[in-house]
């Protein structure tokens, strides 16, 4: 499984870098709502600066008309200072809005309130005293004198308030401007610390790309191989997720059961629905079985085609557990069709083969007793032919007895090398480790007789020990020396001389077994004489002979017993030789 | 007959075997009394008698319609009162098969049936004249094939 790192990391990134995010906006947001606020105090203070300016101007307006009109008298110059009052009302009527929420600027304006009013009533008093009919220099003066004074009373006033407005206005400034002073470095770290986090995400989720992209090819290639060696090899799987209840074909799956791939959509029974009637219990039941044994061991059942051919499947399955916990059925279906049928032939080849090697036996039985009894009898009533019987015999009739004596001693010798011959290879094949120099002695104890009349002379090298059917071995070392007794050149002794020697069957390709490593060659040269080498394959041949009969009595058989004996041991035996030159007889036994 | 004659019990169906069988015996110097059985079982139906007097030596052929020698040997082996019986194997067969099998189901020795009339008499010779007792306790699958020296 290739591991992708961005999945657990970039969430980390992501909800920092969102956090932060936030954080900023909300900063800003802050930031913004302040300078609103500040704004607005601002104007607030601009706005009562000019209501108050507007109150003063009124109050001079009012000022220069009266002026005007004590000195020409000229009502015309009473006109502003008529509108002077309403002008003055509206602005304080503003102002007393304005100042609503700071209880010492009502105060202040309070106490306006009252300068302007004792200064309209020395407007009035100054009218009434430079009226011609009631003029009173004195009074006048102190009118307009005391009216002087209000009116710098008033400026006071009116510049304590703005005074008051400007602080207020400069201390909340100081107040904001201490509070977002730090920000603009902060947030600008903040932001460059999620914009590095975003990058290192993006790196990261490029990188994973790129490995998905490599991952992603190689997962097409193993599919795209799956699919193709299930279509050679003749298989299919499929995914049963138990949590969902969803199954899943692989494409050859559809195509092993005669449909294209996703020709349908495989349900929880639909697979049962193709299994042969006759394994139909057994394969639901290991079905079942999955689930309660975590595994299915392989099952062996019969699927009907839609088109009623009959296929031989074998499935196993295993159940999954996936780490979020969920259950999965895996299952391999094989269609082994055309390994059944052919155990069905081999099975039948068996048994013919079975059958024809009881024939065999039973030949063999035939020819140990049925045959053997005749003959035996034969020969014992010839052998109740008393020496006082054949004197009163004619010529004729006795050379007759001699020769059907014989010919039956022949047809003894037949039938008992032919049944050694078979025994060869019916008899069980009883492997034991076995001292073949100790073999050897028992053959030369055997042929005591025939060395001793014939002075023949035996070198023997050592022997190995090997696991051999003994008794066979045995009869292999009476034969193959028997034979070059049997064979020697007149009137010399004959000599045999038998090597040993470990080889490699590499060395030997075209006769030793490769399957088997080492050898050991036993050489059997003798200084008989010989025969003609194009016949070194036939001597091997069952009743294959050389010689008439009549000069070397035998039946063709010892040669044919010492391949079968080699061939039992999984061996190889080979002759060479020239006429009169002598033969060498070579045995390789396996190690 | 004499009292200590040799007892000896031949079951063999071969009609000519029988024959060589008795004049080989004839011919034999120890004093012997020798019955013939045809097949297995009138071999077991005779043994099973109840006053019968059991042979001292039962040659037994293995090929044998009815009931062959080899059931035979092994009914008589798991009989009480038969079982100490001496079984000398008289048959054709040599074969490794047959001579193992008997030796397992305790038969006392093989003989292979001589192709020749003199041989058959000194086989039967050496057969009545063994050391039983020695034979039986020294007797392994070397020497239960016998063989005229």
């Amino acid at each position: 499984m290739p591991k992708f790192n961005s999945s657990n990391s970039l969430r980390v990134i992501f909800v920092i870098a969102v956090f932060i995010l936030l954080f900023l906006s909300s900063i800003a947001y802050k930031h913004n709502q302040d300078l609103n606020e500040s704004s607005k105090l601002v104007m607030h203070t601009y706005e009562i600066n000019i209501q108050l300016e507007r109150l003063m101007s009124a109050i001079k307006d009012a000022e220069t008309g009266q002026r005007g009109y004590i000195i020409t008298r000229n009502s015309r110059f009473l006109t502003p200072y008529i509108y002077s009052r309403d002008k003055v009302n509206t602005s304080f009527i503003s102002l007393k809005k304005l100042t609503a929420d700071n209880p010492t600027q009502q105060q202040n304006l309070k106490k306006l309130f009252k300068l302007i009013t004792q200064r309209f009533i020395s407007f009035e008093n100054c009218f009434i005293y430079s009226n011609p009919q009631t003029y009173d220099k004195r009074k006048l003066d102190n009118h307009m004198f005391g009216g002087r004074i209000l009116m710098d009373n008033i400026r006071f006033k009116v510049d304590e308030m703005n005074d008051i407005e400007k602080k207020y206005l400069q201390r909340r400034q100081k107040i904001y401007d201490q509070e977002i002073s730090l920000s603009p470095v902060f947030s600008i770290s903040l932001f460059l610390a999620a914009l590095t986090f975003i990058i290192l995400a993006y790196r990261q989720i490029s990188r994973d790309i790129k490995r998905l992209i490599v991952y992603n090819k190689r997962l097409l290639i193993s599919t795209r191989l799956m699919a193709e060696s299930e279509i050679i090899g003749k298989f299919s799987t499929w995914q049963w997720d138990l949590d969902l209840d969803k199954i899943d074909y692989s494409d050859n799956q559809f195509r092993l059961l005669g449909f294209k791939p996703n020709e349908f959509v495989p349900e929880k029974d639909t697979f049962l629905k193709f299994v042969h009637h006759d394994d139909k219990d057994a394969v639901e039941k290991s079905i079942e079985g999955i689930i309660t044994d975590q595994k299915l061991p392989f099952v062996y059942y019969k699927i009907a085609l839609p088109n009623n051919e009959v296929r031989y499947f074998k499935s196993t399955g295993k159940l999954l557990t996936d780490q979020q916990g969920s259950k999965i059925l895996l299952g391999i279906n094989f269609d082994i069709t055309d390994e059944h049928l052919m155990n069905i032939e081999l099975r039948e080849r068996n048994k013919e083969l079975e059958k024809s090697n009881q024939e065999l036996a039973s030949f063999n039985h035939v020819a140990s007793h049925d045959l053997q009894e005749p003959l035996r009898k034969i020969q014992t009533f010839i052998s109740r032919v008393s020496d006082a019987d054949k004197a009163v015999l004619s010529d004729s009739a006795k050379d007759y007895i001699t020769k059907i004596e014989v010919s039956a001693k022949r047809m003894r010798v037949l039938i008992d090398d032919l049944l050694l011959f078979s025994r060869t290879n019916t008899t069980k094949k009883e492997f034991l480790k076995s001292d073949l120099n100790e073999l050897f002695e028992n053959a030369k104890s055997e042929l005591t007789e025939i060395i001793d009349e014939k002075k023949a002379i035996i070198h023997k090298s050592k022997l190995p020990k090997l696991e051999v059917i003994p008794y066979q071995i045995e009869q292999l070392f009476i034969n193959l020396i028997g034979n070059s007794l049997k064979y020697s050149q007149p009137d010399v002794h004959p000599e045999i001389t038998i090597e040993t020697e470990k080889v490699l069957s590499k060395d030997y390709p075209d006769l030793l077994d490769q399957n088997i490593k080492k050898f050991y060659k036993i050489s059997f040269s003798d200084n008989g004489m010989g025969f003609d080498p194009q016949f070194k394959e036939t001597i091997f041949i069952l009743f294959q002979r050389l010689h008439s009969k009549t000069d070397y009595p035998g039946t063709g058989i010892g040669l044919a017993i010492c391949k079968k004996i080699v061939e039992n041991h999984k061996g190889h035996i080979t002759a060479e030789s020239n006429i009169g030159k002598g033969s060498v007889f070579t045995v390789f036994l396996p190690e | 007959m004499q009292k200590n004659a040799l007892h000896i019990l031949l079951a063999d169906d071969d009609e000519d075997d029988r024959l060589f069988f008795k004049d080989a015996f004839e011919e034999v110097r120890v004093q012997t009394k020798v019955t013939f059985v045809h097949d297995g079982l009138q071999l077991m139906e005779h043994l099973m008698q109840p006053d019968v007097k059991l042979p001292d030596i039962l040659f037994l052929d293995l090929n044998m319609p009815k009931k062959t020698g080899k059931e035979c040997l092994i009914e008589i082996k798991r009989t009480e009162h038969l079982k100490n019986i001496i079984i000398a194997i008289y048959s054709t067969s040599s074969s490794e098969e047959d001579i193992e099998d008997t030796f397992i189901e305790g038969a006392n020795i093989y003989i292979k049936k001589p192709s020749d009339f003199n041989t058959l008499k000194k086989i039967i010779n050496e057969v009545v004249t063994l050391n039983w007792h020695y034979h039986t306790s020294g007797l392994n699958r070397d020497n239960f094939l016998l063989r005229l020296k």
